[in-house]
């Protein structure tokens, strides 16, 4: 347990509270138990896709495709349920298994074909764009399936269903990360590739995988996305995995691979869905939205790599930390 | 030479740290025309005094003399005034630019309308080479050159800025033996001008070789002072130590006469040649040979990362074949790799992931790592090895090099490896950590593994190895016994084959 909650986690949670407190103390409707339940309605499709997002980036990659592989499984799962005739319950599989045939495509070319992620993700954010305009000359698929909407807008025991699924995937998410040889391999792979070659990991293995279990979890998302709708779209998930990204970089992931916690990427979510919300029941425009959200990002990187500043600063406005500061050093001399 | 002016004196140099006195009332004078030795392990002060000199920082009492008057060494650009050249470990080149805009980088010629005088720069860059009788122009790329010569054009940088005083900080951790020699020549050379070198070094045999004067430091205390000519590697080492510690090379012989792997006439694309050997239980095999001559391209062959273009290798009388490194690890090889930062450690691990990262497969059951089980074997090896014991509170890059070294040496232990390949696995770390590392292969060797030992410290390698294979040109020139092998002859051995164009220079 020591090893899933740790310090890791203290700065995200830190800025999360903050900026819920700072919410719920400026706009009154925050606490509203509708507004919350909105809020976890909010935070799923991006929180879910972070999870692929952060994976990738702990094994020092970078994946720029999720929000085009949205629209496209969007678009493949409208063609199915209306124009294909194939049960929903036989098409949510198939878009699962879609999304991670996709990672795999883009894993294998970036790990085996030795292009960087950057630029294999890239082409892929484009690629997929184009390619979900190809279905229905280009046009949205509405009215999809009856049955799709309560995976998006269903409640257990009053709660809504996304939250179960973010509880499930984070859990699973965290247990893969922390307790499993895959988890350890891709920590190690971010980490020092050299070495891990070095010490018989397959390096290219783990690298694709980083790259399957985030078309899985980009499908996951991708199927949340229609149920809200109940339709599929070339134009859905614009800029989602900026969204990602910045929810992984928020929640203190390093972008240079090998260090993060899973968790804290939820929470980075949170807190840029938390300033949205708040934005919006403040009626801001999303003009304002976009630069605070920009402003985050530069924030929570700035803050962690200025710690060792922030912190002598700290020392120095309150004169206490300085000294045990200085205790520590003695401690490691 | 002592009765004279000294060209740089240190008067009770006192610096302090939070919480460690760096250096205390540190003495030391530095001669025109001597190459003076600066030794101590790792945090005794050499880097604190090396930083007072070059104005990177200030002491916090003491006088430093300049021919004899007091000067304050405000910061690097007034250093540089008074004829100060550093030339730190890592090396202050930008790879990019041309070998002559590097020797007069932030000091560039110019012309009478502010523009950057091109031919100057490349007339008087190669003037400079030409003194120093290097043979690299000046419109190379730097990056372009080998580690070595990286290193000259670094020293053309301060003989370019006239420098009376050069302080090298271990110049020759990455260098050949050949460029070694060069680069000594360099400094002898310069030594005939008057220039007072201040040479910072691990490697003894060395500083045998061309230092005139020493100095060592302890705890930030001067030990054994300038001006002692006698220079004895014995009498440094306990005085570096502080203790007597009898055998600096304390050599168990356990070579059985089980043969555990057979290598025949192995050959790759990186270099390898028709390589054959035997390697028996506890038996330390050394490669001996300059750097480039193909021994790390040999461990790299043995452990299934190069593929064999033709041979066989046999472990333990079964015909082998590594597809890969894990073949080979699963069949009971180990490689510590040369440079432990770039391909042995994960920085982002405690000790714990780096001491079971070769052994995951063993450590789980379905995919599930024993967390206890790797807690446990961590503390175990911690203790075992004497390393830190901070190495499992934080991630191994807050380690010294030593400790670090054993980390990745404990990797293996841990996945109880028969065959161990050491490429260099005392280089950079001070000579406490070494003696540790020596008596961990005579644990190992005890214990009945075998081990490859790869090193250009020949001392060492002699002193360590049962047998010494020759290594050059990628091939095994000859092998023999330890014991009839002197340092002499791999000197010789090495000088031989000097002009082949070395590869691993350029990694």
């Amino acid at each position: 347990m020591k090893r899933i909650f740790d310090t890791q986690l203290i700065g995200p949670f830190a800025a999360m509270v903050i900026v819920a407190l700072i919410v719920a103390l400026t706009t009154e409707r925050f606490l509203n138990p509708g507004n919350l339940s909105n809020l976890s309605l909010q935070v799923s499709i991006v929180a879910l896709i972070a999870i692929g997002s952060t994976i990738v980036i702990f094994a020092a990659g970078i994946d720029l495709s999720s929000g085009s592989m949205v629209a496209l499984l969007t678009m493949i799962l409208a063609q199915m349920l209306k124009f294909m005739g194939i049960p929903l319950v036989l098409a949510l599989p198939l878009i699962l298994f879609a999304g991670g045939l996709l990672g795999l495509f883009i894993g294998l070319i970036t790990a085996y074909g030795r292009i960087p992620s950057f630029i294999t993700t890239l082409a892929a954010l484009i690629a997929f764009r184009g390619l979900a305009l190809t279905f229905n000359n280009g046009s949205p698929i509405f009215s999809l399936d009856p049955a799709l909407e309560p995976i998006f807008y269903g409640k257990l025991m009053g709660i809504p269903l996304p939250f179960f699924y973010l509880v499930f995937f984070y859990c699973l998410a965290a247990f893969t990360m922390n307790f499993t040889k895959l988890g350890r391999e891709i920590y190690a792979v971010g980490g020092n590739p050299a070495a891990a070659v070095l010490t018989g990991i397959n390096v290219r293995k783990v690298q694709t995988t980083t790259f399957v279990i985030a078309g899985f979890m980009t499908a996951v998302g991708a199927i949340l996305m229609s149920a809200r709708l109940n339709s599929g779209s070339p134009n859905y998930g614009q800029t989602l995995e900026l969204q990602a990204i910045a929810a992984a970089v928020v929640g203190g992931a390093s972008l240079a691979g090998g260090r993060g916690n899973i968790l804290a990427t939820l929470m980075g979510a949170m807190t840029i869905v938390i300033v949205q919300n708040g934005l919006n029941l403040n009626a801001a425009p999303s003009s304002v939205q976009n630069i605070v959200l920009g402003l985050i990002i530069l924030l929570a990187v700035g803050i962690d790599m200025w710690r060792a500043e922030i912190s002598a600063l700290m020392g120095r406005v309150f004169g206490r930390s300085s000294s045990k500061q200085t205790s520590n050093i003695k401690k490691e001399a | 030479m002592t009765t004279a002016t000294p060209l740089w004196e240190f008067v009770d140099i006192t610096k302090a740290y939070p919480g460690v006195l760096a250096n205390d009332k540190v003495n030391i004078r530095l001669m025109p025309g001597s190459i003076h030795g600066l030794l101590g392990e790792n945090g005794c002060g050499k880097s604190t005094m090396i930083k007072t000199l070059s104005g990177v920082q200030q002491p916090d009492s003491g006088q430093i003399l300049h021919d004899g008057k007091p000067v304050t060494i405000s910061d690097p650009q007034v250093a540089r005034d008074l004829g100060i050249a550093t030339v730190f470990q890592e090396f202050s080149i930008v790879p990019t630019l041309s070998v002559g805009e590097n020797i007069f980088l932030g000091n560039m010629p110019r012309s009478r309308f502010g523009v950057i005088d091109w031919g100057k720069v490349h007339a008087d860059a190669a003037r400079v080479l030409a003194d120093m009788d290097v043979d690299i122009s000046p419109e190379t790329i730097t990056g372009t050159l080998s580690v070595g010569e990286q290193q000259l054009v670094e020293i053309a940088k301060a003989i370019a800025m006239d420098a009376r005083m050069i302080i090298l900080d271990e110049p020759t951790a990455a260098l050949g033996e050949d460029e070694i020699e060069r680069l000594h020549e360099l400094l002898r050379n310069m030594r005939a001008t008057g220039t007072a070198i201040l040479y910072v070094s691990h490697r003894l045999d060395e500083v045998e070789r061309i230092v005139d004067e020493v100095t060592i430091l302890r705890n930030g205390r001067v030990v054994r002072a300038s001006g002692e000519t006698e220079i004895n590697v014995t009498e440094i080492v306990s005085a570096m130590v502080g203790e007597d510690i009898g055998e600096h090379y304390p050599k168990e012989k356990n070579a059985t006469a089980d043969v555990v792997l057979e290598a025949a006439e192995l050959s790759t694309n990186s270099g390898v040649r028709d390589v054959s050997f035997t390697l028996h239980r506890g038996e330390v095999l050394g490669l001996g040979g300059v750097l480039g001559s193909g021994r790390t391209e040999i461990a790299r062959a043995l452990f299934g990362t190069d593929e064999l273009t033709a041979g066989q290798i046999t472990l333990n009388g079964k015909k082998v074949r590594f597809r890969r490194e894990i073949d080979a690890i699963r069949a009971g090889l180990a490689l510590v790799p040369e440079n432990r930062k770039f391909d042995g450690l994960f920085f982002n691990f405690r000790a714990s992931g780096n001491v079971t990262a070769a052994s995951l497969g063993g450590l789980s059951r379905f995919g599930v790592l024993n967390l206890k089980a790797e807690a446990q074997a961590t503390r175990d090896l911690i203790r075992d090895l004497e390393i830190s014991t901070q190495a499992e509170e934080k991630t191994v890059n807050f380690l010294s090099g030593g400790n670090q070294q054993k980390i990745v040496i404990a990797r293996w232990l841990f996945s109880d490896s028969d065959i161990l390949i050491l490429d260099e696995p005392t280089q950079g770390i001070d000579i406490g950590a070494k003696i540790a590392v020596y008596k961990l292969i005579n644990k190992l060797t005890r214990a009945g593994k075998a081990i490859i030992f790869i090193s250009s410290d020949h001392d060492e390698l002699l002193a360590m190895s049962d047998r010494i294979a020759v290594v050059q040109q990628g091939t095994i020139a000859r092998t023999v016994a330890a014991s009839e092998l002197t340092h002499d002859d791999l000197v010789r051995a090495s000088a031989d084959h000097s002009h082949s164009p070395s590869q691993e220079a350029y990694a």
